[in-house]
């Protein structure tokens, strides 16, 4: 029995986990490509067509590109967090989950498990941006913000796959995907997604103060626009922190509630 | 065989009496797919929900570019932008409708339908009228959910009325395209694949923004697109009186549209015909 | 394909057996015009299906198989759209609709979508749908396939009225009971061709005579033995189990039993083997039909541990 608790075994059980989340992407690659170029797909179009904002007077930089590829990273993680709830409603579906939920495995190691393999997902859609981004001229974070910029993303992909996970437990069917991906593409857009909070107009300029994940744009924005501070990053960990604790609670509950 | 009479219910009915029962085959197709959308909400959302989010968005996000110098006269951002969502939901209705006709196909529905002496291209039809409908509901819902944020119609209520029929017609075009997608998929998540291609279309159109506003190559690009014409079409009611040159050019582009996947479609029709 | 030749008459069930990828829906899409033959030609009711092939729909009746359902529609709403496809106007397509629902015993479920139906349901509604427009020649392929025995026997009554009513039947099967109970005449077809046709007890003839096993009680054997010889052939006997080859197959069992109780014998097991269509088909194929025993009621089996008492 001793091989069935302590740490040692929810590391293995939780990287085991993670391998097949990654592993899908080998075995359905249909799936995962329209959220691998989603966002740069996003960021290509909106610099398009929106580009000629920066004319604004109050606008914080003058090539909207620097401007829109931060959110491309939190987009990213959004549809990686998604498409997370979307494997997880089609594993319920067939019956897969349940062989997991009457594992011994913990409930918290299931859902870290789930959750961190869209963590590390969100290399893929973050390099293709990086490398686009770069190609049409985005200006270089420095490396500080790069790295602040992955981890940020990160760690949103996770928060956005416990709401996928919620939404998954609740629904228990793959229908319910729109709701999961509608979810996690407002929470991204309805900050200072296209403008800085000076110009939006409207309800969004509300929306958008209040709006968690708008620290977390700010936090990510640094270096491609402006310079990476402390004080334009900690509202963006706070915010992020704030998340997390309650959608991990709200994931891990939904996953102790299907046991009974 | 000997020459026995044919008996009266097998004789093939007159010619009238089979356009009617033709008419009725496509109106009842096409209240089952119009059915079929409202019991698959994911079919609904990407019509309504989506471009809705979109427009919500971009009208908040980027509603100061009215001030820029080269901006058209308009009322407010939100009065420019409806064109692009009615536009966007139109082409996004297309898909559905491709992704449920390569259902049926899928699960053997069309079999039900090739076995039954009716036409085969009301298969087809049946859908573009349930798309159409999908159009007018689609017209119907921006254009109010734009008067209740704030948006003027300066083309009055005869610009509305335009701005539908437009919005019907374009619809039925992107059915077609749908259709012929449908065909030549044959499988539904094939289908399901286009959605990404139909955001890109958009940007590099005047769909969310002006054209002459447009950062390269998508300005180039966006000179040359049909579906500019058909935006531009849609947004004159909107933003100034009604006028016969844009509405001529967004029926070009809709016809444009339409001729190809007209064509693609019945080619698809034939192509499935022969290899059933 | 390999080439069929096969004639129905007119009134008639005919039943296309063979096992899996034997050719049976190929051959049936190609008779209800969904599939273009790749040689040779068809009439259907009189009409060409290649030349004439509106004549042939409206002529006949299809249930394929239970996935041209639309699970999102109702019952209801499903029939009237079949009735629609054949013609019928608006009012007539509802009442014919109610009245099929009503024939196929569904008219409780009519208003429920077929995604909720069961197995048997489905069969039930499909086979409703086929029989919109009073169609000449109703094809069925594979009706029970997957059901339990309860739907099975009750499709079977269904096509038995059906046929009564003068509707040609054309139904594939890969279950061998079904054939032999339903059919006047069986087609086997293996490997997209033709291995024999006939009535089913012609076919099962070929084979040879049905023969009867009798475990008598003690010393009663030899006497048996000459009760038996009356109705046929007798064989040699094995382990005290004694046989005969019927003269005139099952229906010679129930005089064997009285004859063998007026001898004062008492019969303690009793077995009646018979040929059956898949020795028929090992016969002309040198393989069994697959699946072809398993999960099916037999009707036609007696209640083989009925002691009869002297």
């Amino acid at each position: 029995m001793s091989a069935m608790t302590g740490i040692a075994y929810d590391a293995r059980t939780t990287w085991s986990l993670m391998r097949r989340g990654i592993n899908e992407i080998a075995r359905v690659p249909g799936a995962a490509i329209p959220g691998v170029l989603a966002p740069s797909i996003f960021m290509c179009g909106l610099t398009a067509v929106f580009g000629n904002l920066t004319n604004l007077p109050g606008f914080t930089t003058d090539e909207y590109i620097n401007f829109i590829l931060p959110v491309g990273f939190l987009q990213g993680a959004a549809f990686t967090g998604a498409a997370t709830g979307v494997n997880l409603a089609r594993d319920i579906e067939l019956g897969w989950f349940d062989r997991l939920l009457a594992s011994p495995a913990p409930r918290g190691v299931l859902l870290a498990g789930t959750v961190l393999s869209a963590s590390l997902r969100v290399l893929m859609p973050v390099t293709l941006l990086m490398m686009v981004g770069l190609a049409l001229g985005v200006s270089f974070p420095g490396v500080d913000g790069l790295l602040l910029a992955l981890f940020l993303a990160a760690c949103f992909a996770a928060v956005a796959a416990c709401y996928g996970v919620i939404i998954a437990m609740r629904f228990k069917t793959q229908a319910a995907a729109p709701l999961m991906q509608a979810g996690v593409f407002m929470a991204v857009l309805f900050t200072t997604s296209y403008a800085p909070q000076a110009l939006l107009t409207g309800w969004l300029h509300d929306v958008a103060k209040y709006n968690p994940v708008t620290q977390i744009l700010e936090a990510v924005r640094q270096g491609f626009v402006g310079d990476v501070t402390w004080a334009d990053t900690w509202p963006g960990l706070l915010a992020l922190a704030g998340l997390a604790a309650v959608f991990v609670s709200l994931a891990l509950r939904s996953l102790r509630r299907s046991g009974q | 065989m000997t020459a026995a009479p044919v008996p009266a219910r097998l004789r093939a009915p007159g010619f009238a009496a089979r356009l009617r029962s033709e008419a009725r085959v496509v109106g009842e197709l096409g209240r089952r797919s119009v059915r079929q959308a409202f019991r698959r909400p994911q079919f609904l959302a990407p019509i309504i929900i989506f471009p809705t989010l979109f427009l919500a968005v971009n009208t908040g996000g980027a509603g100061r570019a009215v001030d820029l110098p080269q901006f058209p006269e308009v009322h407010g951002f939100l009065d420019f932008q409806l064109a692009g969502a009615m536009l966007q939901s139109t082409m996004l209705a297309g898909v559905s409708a491709a992704i449920a006709l390569a259902l049926d196909i899928e699960i053997g529905f069309i079999d039900r339908l090739f076995a039954a002496p009716i036409a085969r291209a009301s298969f087809v039809l049946g859908r573009l009228a349930a798309t159409a409908v999908m159009g007018a509901i689609s017209a119907l819902w921006f254009l109010s959910v734009g008067l209740v944020f704030g948006a003027h119609i300066e083309g009055g209520v005869a610009g509305a009325l335009v701005v539908i029929a437009l919005v019907v017609l374009n619809a039925t075009a992107f059915g077609t395209l749908g259709a012929a997608l449908a065909l030549k998929a044959k499988s539904a998540s094939t289908a399901q694949g286009i959605f990404p291609l139909v955001f890109v279309i958009l940007f590099l159109s005047s769909a969310f923004f002006p054209e002459n506003l447009l950062l390269e190559p998508a300005r180039t690009i966006a000179e040359w697109n049909p579906l500019s014409l058909i935006a531009d079409g849609l947004r004159d009611p909107i933003i100034s009186d009604l006028s016969l040159r844009p509405t001529l050019e967004a029926l070009g582009g809709i016809a444009i549209v339409a001729g190809i996947g007209t064509a693609l479609s019945v080619w698809g029709l034939r192509s499935r015909i022969q290899n059933a | 394909m390999a080439g069929i030749d096969l004639e129905v008459s007119e009134g008639e069930i005919y039943a296309f057996l063979g096992p899996n990828g034997a050719g049976k829906t190929t051959t049936v899409r190609m008779l209800v015009t969904l599939l273009a033959p790749t040689g040779g030609s068809a009439t259907v009711a009189g009409f060409d299906v290649e030349r004439d092939a509106p004549s042939v729909r409206r002529a006949i009746g299809v249930a394929l198989q239970e996935a041209a359902l639309d699970p999102l529609m109702t019952g209801r709403e499903l029939m009237h759209l079949q009735s629609t496809l054949h013609g019928l106007p608006g009012d007539e397509a509802t009442r014919r609709g109610g009245e099929l629902l009503t024939r196929v015993g569904l008219a409780d479920a009519a208003d429920r979508r077929v995604g909720t139906y069961s197995g048997g349901m489905r069969r039930r509604l499909d086979l409703a749908t086929a029989l919109v427009h009073d169609p000449k020649v109703l094809f069925l392929d594979e009706p029970t396939t997957g059901l339990d025995p309860v739907s099975r026997i009750a499709i079977w009554d269904e096509v038995r009225r059906l046929n009564e009513e003068g509707t040609t039947v054309f139904l594939t099967t890969q279950y061998l009971e079904e054939a032999d109970q339903l059919a006047d005449r069986v087609g086997i077809i293996d490997e997209g061709k033709m291995a024999a046709e006939g009535t089913p007890a012609a076919l099962k003839a070929q084979i040879g005579r049905s023969h009867l096993e009798i475990v008598i009680a003690e010393g009663g054997s030899e006497a048996a033995e000459v009760v038996m010889a009356r109705f046929g052939d007798p064989m040699p006997s094995k382990n005290g189990v004694l046989m005969v080859a019927l003269e005139h197959g099952a229906s010679d069992v129930a005089p064997v039993v009285r004859a063998l109780d007026d001898a004062g014998l008492c019969v303690e097991s009793l077995n009646l083997v018979q040929p059956t269509l898949d020795d028929v088909f090992v016969e002309k194929t040198g393989r069994h039909l697959e699946g072809a025993d398993e999960e099916q009621p037999r009707p036609s089996d007696l209640p083989a541990d009925e002691p009869v008492s002297a």
